[in-house]
């Protein structure tokens, strides 16, 4: 456990985002783990920030969630993505890409390149 | 939008309580489930793994709060808190927070009520549309006494016919007149003739009926009278279907033909409007001292201003200077908006009233913060424990501010219900202009103001209880017992605020000695007359009487009235002092040189006739009074007052000498004594008057004036009934005595020296307090030094001498700064001066030995109460 790395705050709306977008309706459990496992186990999503998250992306409406029963008949509330969650996500997903592309030339660039 | 979106959801959560704290309940109990099955079947014990993945969920409490913050607004749920937690407070020492929200109450409630009298007059827009383009015109000698700045009727006309800046022009008159409606008893009413431009100028639709029109005011047209909502209601009862009831209105027929809305007072305190049914012609060629008796007022066209149009009236002025040099050469018009000719001259009394009540509020405000100084400083014990538990600075900041601005609410609004009823009173109380109803109310704007006004003494003042707040030692302050608490920190400042207090509370006081002073100047003033057991009566008969008639009338009134039991003398004249009535002569005189064109004499007219200067006490200094001969002669001689022969024949006898008048010579007869309020103030010194017998001038306006052996109101009724048994068509009007017209005379500088010195009592007795709270908690907080100073010799006289000196330092530091504001700030009161100066020196000295009393009282109180101390028992409390 120690070993593993908080998801930053910023970050973690998209990662919800993506991962409805990916497998659908999920239960809060069900996004942690799915998280934790893309991540390779290098990251340990807190449930303190993760209900206030789910709870802000439903206020903004990017996000739905009602009440089922999952594969084992347990009560639990499914999250789902809305048109505009999907909207928002393509937003943050250019978003984030640009700004990824961007440090990364930071980080490739040599100091000859700028002579 | 989707912030809003987010805002409407929390701010719903809020209002309605709704929390998610079930639906985060189960989340937590699903996922503690299902990590726990993951445990297990990772090969845990199952109590191993429920353990594990609770431990995994992390703190549920935190976890809540997030999600609670999320859910609705953190800091308004604080404020909920603190509020509940500060009233519990408030609850907890009750009389601590009456003292507070009094003391509040009291400075909001001085100063919302003079606020609203300042905003209803002299910041409010008047009840008229577009009331800033009215103005009134004036017509100003340009040297020497004006007439109230009445203008004669010509005049009008030419302004009328010449100018190029008003879109109507009203011209009124006041009359007072005998009505007769239906089969009732003839009634006296107070009118006013307008024209018909009137109603385009002041531009309100009545509430019934109609107003008149051109139509109406034509010469010898049919009457038309519009109702004032007062009169309708006095004359009437409100009856609704008034319009078209004819009535007599003195002794002519006339037709009610509208009634005005209840705030329309143009001009103040007439019951009806009739039309005046003048023409340029009404007055043949005279344009003279004698027919000033018009008040006027213009409308500006659009996109005129002010000062343009008084640029077009002077150029009026300029012609008929010209054309009618005798008459018109030493006038000139003047002007001003309608908001400063009705309030101009309450103006600056109104503005020092305010800064009197603001100065007020402040030494209020300066109480409760030493109030809640010492409660901070005897609470730091509690401060210290919440930011051990864990409170933050600015937390705890904020939960002393949510208490002071709810005291400073609390106080506040008690202030402004306090405020409302004051207001309501002053509405009808208030002399002269402004206690016309509809003049002076609340409206929201002053209520905001005062809510708002509240909230930032709240902040400002709870500042100084914060900021101790902020100097607390933990350590030291957990550390030690209760009653050493306080240290020496915050003492400093509460010497300040003592001194500011006491300086603040000289200010106020030396300004209502400045008043109470120039009230009592003015009340002392030889009068030239004997107000005591004197009852005026307004008797009226209609203008056009026949003066025949008008002479038997008057003397068969004055023989009744002389032979009710209880009269001393009764006497006539044109109008009583004290009332405002301009009714001016010019003449020439046999002992001075004539100059065409120029009259040397401007005077006063006054008819008078039975025994009238024995009636009203002025006395006869030279010479004889009136004869019955001279009552009937066609060329009667005069009386004139000392301030005629002062001006005009310092050295010589008056008496044989003749004034001269359209050529014909008019002896002096003998000179009577200056009286004082001939054209209303009592301040303006007296100026020259002549003195007509009445039935040889024709003059139809008297007042009678009785003296009497017994209280004149028991009078009222006989002579009510000998009028009317006189002429059973007249109407007796208003019978008062005259020390109410002297004490309506003196009303505005009597109510303003009143209110100032209420102010200064009130401050004053919230310095003493003050002080002696100050001293009283330094005594407190100092109980053990005390003891060890006794301990170590220090004598009982020591001990007091020790708490005066740390009281008295910063009040005498107060009272010479106070003395250095009040000269400076006493200046503004100079227009609300007679016969002082504003920096009369006894005034000052008598102010700070009024203040020094008390306060040094307050001082002693409970610094003799520490020196008598037992040293042993004071020790003992370590």
């Amino acid at each position: 456990m120690k070993t593993k790395k908080d998801v930053q705050s910023g970050t973690l709306a998209l990662m919800v985002l993506k991962t409805l977008d990916v497998l659908g309706p999920q239960h809060g459990y069900g996004i942690a783990r799915r998280i934790e496992q893309i991540s390779g186990d290098k990251l340990f999503v807190n449930q303190g920030t993760l209900y206030p998250v789910l709870l802000r992306l439903e206020q903004e409406g990017a996000v739905e969630s009602d009440w089922g029963s999952s594969e084992n008949n347990r009560r639990a509330r499914f999250y789902r993505l809305t048109r505009a969650g999907h909207k928002l996500l393509e937003a943050e997903k250019r978003d984030w890409e640009q700004t990824t592309a961007i440090i990364t030339r930071f980080f490739e660039v040599k100091a000859e390149d700028l002579a | 939008m989707k912030t809003l979106n987010r805002f409407l959801i929390r701010m719903r959560n809020l209002v309605t309580g709704r929390r998610g704290d079930q639906r985060l309940r189960e989340e937590f109990e699903d996922y503690v489930a299902r990590e726990a099955e993951a445990n297990i079947q990772a090969g845990m014990s199952e109590e191993g793994a429920r353990r594990h993945a609770r431990m995994k969920l992390g703190a549920q409490e935190a976890i809540r709060e997030q999600y609670h913050a999320e859910e609705g607004f953190p800091l308004l749920e604080c404020l909920v808190q603190d509020t509940r937690f500060s009233l519990r407070q408030m609850r907890r020492s009750p009389g601590f927070t009456l003292v507070i929200v009094l003391t509040m109450a009291l400075g909001i409630a001085a100063t919302t009520t003079m606020f609203t009298v300042v905003y209803s007059t002299l910041l409010r827009n008047l009840p008229y549309p577009q009331s800033e383009r009215i103005v009134a015109i004036h017509d100003t000698r340009i040297a020497g006494r004006s007439a109230g700045g009445l203008m004669t009727g010509p005049r009008f006309y030419d302004i009328e016919a010449r100018n190029r800046s008003f879109s109507s022009l009203a011209i009124f008159y006041f009359d007072e007149s005998t009505l007769i409606a239906g089969k009732k008893l003839p009634t006296y009413v107070r009118g006013a003739g307008a024209n018909a431009g009137f109603w385009g100028v002041f531009d309100t639709a009545p509430m019934l009926g109609r107003v008149f029109d051109a139509r109406d005011d034509v010469p010898h047209g049919p009457q038309t009278v519009v109702l004032s909502y007062p009169g309708w209601q006095r004359l009437f009862g409100g009856n609704p279907n008034i319009i078209g009831e004819q009535v007599k209105l003195d002794q002519q027929t006339a037709t009610i033909v509208g009634v005005m809305p209840q705030g329309f007072s143009a001009p103040g305190g007439v019951d009806l409007w009739h039309a005046a049914q003048l023409t340029p012609d009404s007055w043949g060629n005279d344009r003279g001292d004698g027919e000033r008796a018009y008040s006027v007022f213009g409308r500006l066209r659009l996109g005129v201003t002010v000062a343009q149009a008084q640029a077009d009236l002077d150029r009026i002025g300029e012609q008929l200077r010209r054309e009618y040099p005798s008459s018109d050469g030493a006038w000139r018009f003047t002007s001003e908006t309608l908001r400063e000719d009705r309030y101009g001259p309450v103006q600056s009394a109104l503005v020092v009233l305010l800064i009197a009540s603001a100065l007020l509020l402040l030494i209020a405000c300066i109480n409760v913060a030493n109030l809640l100084l010492s409660r901070a400083t005897t609470r730091q014990r509690e401060v210290a424990l919440r930011r051990a538990l864990g409170a933050s600075g600015r937390r705890v900041a904020f939960q002393l501010f949510v208490e002071s601005v709810l005291l400073a609410l609390a106080g506040g609004v008690t202030g402004i219900v306090l405020a409302f009823v004051l207001t309501r009173i002053a509405a009808t109380s208030l002399p002269g202009t402004l206690g016309q109803p509809g003049t002076i109310h609340m409206d929201g704007i002053v209520i905001g103001v005062a809510l708002l006004i509240s909230v930032a003494t709240g902040i400002v003042f709870g500042v100084v209880p914060v900021l101790e707040a902020r100097k607390v030692q933990l350590l030291s302050a957990l550390k030690q017992g209760g009653t050493r608490l306080g240290g020496s920190s915050g003492n400093w400042l509460r010497s300040v605020l003592v001194g500011v207090q006491v300086g603040l509370s000289l200010v106020l006081l030396v300004g209502a000695s400045l008043l109470a002073e120039s009230l009592w100047n003015l009340m002392k003033q030889p009068l030239g007359f004997e107000p005591e057991h004197l009852l005026t009566v307004r008797v009226l008969l209609p203008w056009n009487t026949k003066p025949e008639a008008v002479r038997n009338f008057y003397n068969d009134v004055q023989q009744r009235i002389q032979n009710l039991p209880g009269v001393e003398a009764a006497g006539q004249i044109s109008a009583p002092p004290m009332t405002d009535f301009h009714v001016r002569g010019s003449f020439n005189a046999d002992w001075l040189p004539q100059v065409a064109n120029q009259s040397a004499i401007s005077a006063e007219n006054r008819n008078i006739a039975g025994n009238l200067l024995m009636a009203i006490g002025t006395p006869l200094l030279a010479g004889r009074e009136f004869s019955a001969a001279d009552q009937v002669s066609t060329v009667p001689p005069f009386l004139v007052n000392e301030a005629l022969v002062r001006e005009f024949l310092p050295k010589g006898n008056p008496i044989g000498h003749h004034l001269l008048l359209d050529g014909q010579a008019h002896e002096i007869v003998g000179v009577v004594a200056d009286v004082r309020g001939v054209s209303g103030t009592i301040a303006a010194e007296p100026g020259p008057a002549v003195y007509w017998p009445a039935n040889a001038n024709g003059g139809w306006h008297r007042y009678f004036l009785v003296r009497t052996k017994v209280p004149p109101e028991q009078l009222a009724q006989s002579i009510r009934e000998q009028v009317h048994q006189s002429d059973p068509m007249q109407s007796v009007g208003e019978i008062g005595t005259m020390e109410q017209l002297l004490g309506d005379a003196v009303a505005q500088p009597r109510l303003n020296a009143a209110l100032v010195a209420l102010f200064a009592g009130v401050a004053l007795l919230l310095a003493c307090s003050g002080i002696y709270g100050v001293v009283s908690y330094l005594a407190a907080q100092r109980t053990q030094e005390i003891g060890v100073r006794m301990a170590l010799g220090a004598r009982r006289g020591d001990i007091t001498r020790l708490f005066v000196l740390r009281a008295m330092v910063p009040a005498a530091i107060g009272l010479g700064t106070g003395t250095v504001v009040s000269l400076a700030a006493n200046r503004l009161l100079r227009s609300q001066l007679y016969g002082v100066q504003p920096d009369d020196l006894r005034l000052y000295l008598a102010s700070l030995l009024v203040l020094l009393v008390p306060l040094l009282a307050a001082t002693l109180m409970p610094a003799i109460r520490a020196g008598k101390t037992e040293p042993m028992k004071a020790l003992r409390a370590e």
